[in-house]
């Protein structure tokens, strides 16, 4: 039997046509209710919903295509079928222009109706799967990509859903690798800009020169190699989010720049003189104490107030250590899915090393950890034994050492771990390049020579 | 259980009434009887469309008292319409009483040739089963091997098999079954 029911509108000032089409569809099993006018049809859309409407294009007072408009403003979802007589085709066009699925013209032959019945129902499954397949989506980027159930990261999750309404700038703060994209992320994919680019920049990861021309964009000539005009990032993100990673790594030059952004809603390219609008939301984020930056000079105080108009503070890991077990696990599924590697459970004891250790690294070194476990893992529990590369001095904090020793002892065993790859010791110190040679000179740290 | 009718409307060939009534209890066990033929209906002639309108003849079918029948299908020879579509092959209001058939475009295939008496009378067995499917309340079905899926012209009308689904079939046996039945004792005629 047909079970696709779909409720349906017949709008025909004509009762023997409304008649005709109300005994066609009951013989389709859909429920159908009829209007004689488009004012009519307008009281019964707000009292229920339909998913389809036939509408006569020629009636009194309000006709078929006015009606199409203020249903295809008012109720999107809404499918409406135009149906016209051999002398208003014109209209029809218009009104397919207009938002209409199809068109019949009266009398039309029963398989005609049979095959725009099929359309519409094809239309419905695929609305009904997008609509599921969007819900899943939102399920996944909840629960699945930023994890916990602390009191600390429901606040965090509370939070995102609130900020997501509105639409001014939010500043993220927190330690490297708690999760600061994913959380913008979340934030873009539950607001009204989630149809729209979501771009992510590394401040800090990008020359100043560059940044300029990445963000604003130029016209050919305006520097040497600029043989095409480009569009910058900011006109591309148009109508939807901007992130900022590392906000407190721009010149001050930038943030003048970005101020005024900010505050006219208007970019012009590098090297040229027109204006162009731009519409985004920014949502910055940064792992320094901007307010310090302040007091140092070293950021701008008018633009710390516009990109803080909303803060949003990340838990470090090691202040949330109650959701390591649930991460692991996470992380545990993921990496013997990816690498096909039978790993399913951790021993005790190594979960009591995971909780014990500090995680300077957050939620992306502990990612990296599992995932190197897991890699080399014999046996399909990870034991303590498979975390050995986490150094015990890091494991407990020395109390005669230093924050800054800790730091140099830990980049310096990271670059021993990785033989001084630079670009595999930042992957697991969770920075650039750049700022890892900035701690390699800060620090004086040498690689030491071959025998 | 009370017979199901099969009226003419007008001049009908008799082996045409036969062969419904006897699908009808072959295929649905129901027993079936040949009434005596009722008038044919000039009044529902359409001048604008040079046809009958099948609509205006249900309706003064179903006025007719049929108190010996538990549904009545009535079958005429006239091209039918209904005010949105250009043809019909018949009509029937969803779980009513009365249905019409139409022998017009089932007598004429696809390149305008008369058809085989044989093809004829398996197009008529199908559409009065398709009705009398409606009459007891089954709608369009999805699955295309079964007689209650629509067809929209005598193409898919020749294709359709003629028998009903698996789902079909329980929808029917239950709208036959005794106990829905009962209520032929009282509404009879109500819709007659």
């Amino acid at each position: 039997m047909m079970n696709k029911k779909i409720t349906i509108m017949i709008v025909d000032d004509e009762p023997i046509v409304r008649e005709s089409f109300l005994h066609w569809f009951e013989r389709l099993g859909c429920m159908v209710e009829t209007a004689a006018s488009g004012f009519e049809a307008l009281e019964k859309l707000k009292q229920s919903a339909y998913d389809l409407l036939f509408v006569d294009i020629k009636m009194p007072g309000m006709n078929g295509v006015e009606l199409l408009e203020r249903v295809k403003e008012e109720y999107p979802g809404t499918i409406v079928i135009i149906i016209t007589a051999y002398g208003s085709i014109d209209t029809a066009v218009e009104a397919m222009k207009k938002g209409a699925a199809d068109y019949l013209l009266k009398p039309f032959k029963p398989e005609q109706l049979s095959l725009v019945m099929e359309k519409v129902l094809n239309q419905k499954k695929l609305i009904t799967e997008y609509e599921y397949m969007k819900g899943r989506l939102e399920k996944i980027s909840r629960f699945d990509n930023i994890i916990g159930q602390s009191g600390a990261m429901q606040k965090v999750f509370d939070m995102i859903q609130e900020v997501a309404q509105s639409d001014s700038s939010v500043l993220i703060v927190g330690e490297t690798g708690t999760g600061k994209e994913l959380i913008a992320k979340a934030i873009h994919a539950k607001s009204r800009r989630a149809q729209h680019p979501f771009i992510a920049i590394n401040c800090g990861a990008i020359p100043e020169s560059l940044l300029e021309s990445e963000l604003f964009g130029y016209q050919k000539g305006a520097f040497t190699g600029a043989t095409q005009p480009r569009k910058g990032f900011l006109e591309i993100v148009s109508g939807g989010t901007l992130f900022l990673d590392e906000i407190g790594e721009t010149s001050p030059k930038m943030q003048v720049d970005l101020l005024r952004v900010l505050e006219e809603k208007k970019i012009t390219r590098l090297g040229d003189r027109c204006q162009l609008d731009v519409d985004f939301r920014l949502v910055s984020a940064t792992r320094r104490d901007l307010e310090e930056e302040i007091k140092r000079g070293k950021f701008r105080e008018d633009f710390f107030y516009r990109i803080h108009v909303i803060t949003m503070q990340v838990p470090a890991l090691r202040n949330r250590k109650d959701d390591i077990p649930l991460l692991v696990e996470h992380f545990i599924e993921k990496y013997s899915h990816e690498t096909t590697k039978k790993v399913d459970h951790m021993s005790r004891d190594a979960m009591a090393l995971l909780q014990d250790y500090d995680w300077p690294g957050n939620v992306r070194e502990l990612e990296n950890a599992v995932e190197r476990a897991v890699v080399l893992s014999k046996s399909r529990t990870l034991g303590k034994e498979d975390f050995s590369f986490l150094r015990p001095a890091a494991i407990r904090t020395a109390e005669s050492q230093s924050l800054r020793d800790m730091e140099k002892a830990y980049i310096e065993s990271v670059l021993d771990d990785c033989d001084w790859n630079i670009t595999r010791a930042a992957k697991i110190l969770t920075v650039n390049r750049v700022s890892l040679h900035k701690m390699i000179k800060r620090y004086g740290l040498i690689r030491p020579l071959r025998v | 259980m009370k017979p199901v009718g099969v009226v003419p409307f007008g001049e009908v060939d008799a082996i045409v009434l036969k062969t419904v009534a006897a699908h009808i209890l072959g295929y649905l066990q129901i027993a079936t009887e040949v009434a005596p033929p009722m008038e044919f209906p000039g009044y529902a002639y359409d001048n604008k469309r040079f046809q009958y309108d099948a609509g205006a003849i249900l309706k003064a079918f179903e006025s007719v008292s049929f108190h010996d029948f538990t549904k009545i299908i009535g079958i005429l020879d006239a091209d039918l319409f209904v005010p949105i579509l250009t043809y019909v092959f018949g009509e029937a209001r969803q779980g009513g009483k009365c249905a019409l058939i139409s022998l017009h475009r089932l007598k004429r295939n696809l390149d305008g040739s008369e058809a085989s008496p044989p093809v004829l009378f398996e197009r008529v067995a199908k559409v009065a089963l398709h009705e009398l499917g409606h009459l007891y309340n089954l709608i369009h079905c999805e699955n295309e091997r079964c007689l209650m899926h629509f067809s929209g012209g005598i193409r898919d009308l020749d294709k359709a098999p003629p028998y009903f689904c698996r789902y079909c079939s329980v929808y029917l046996r239950d709208a036959l079954s005794p106990a829905k039945n009962d209520d032929d004792k009282t509404h009879d005629g109500g819709n007659g």
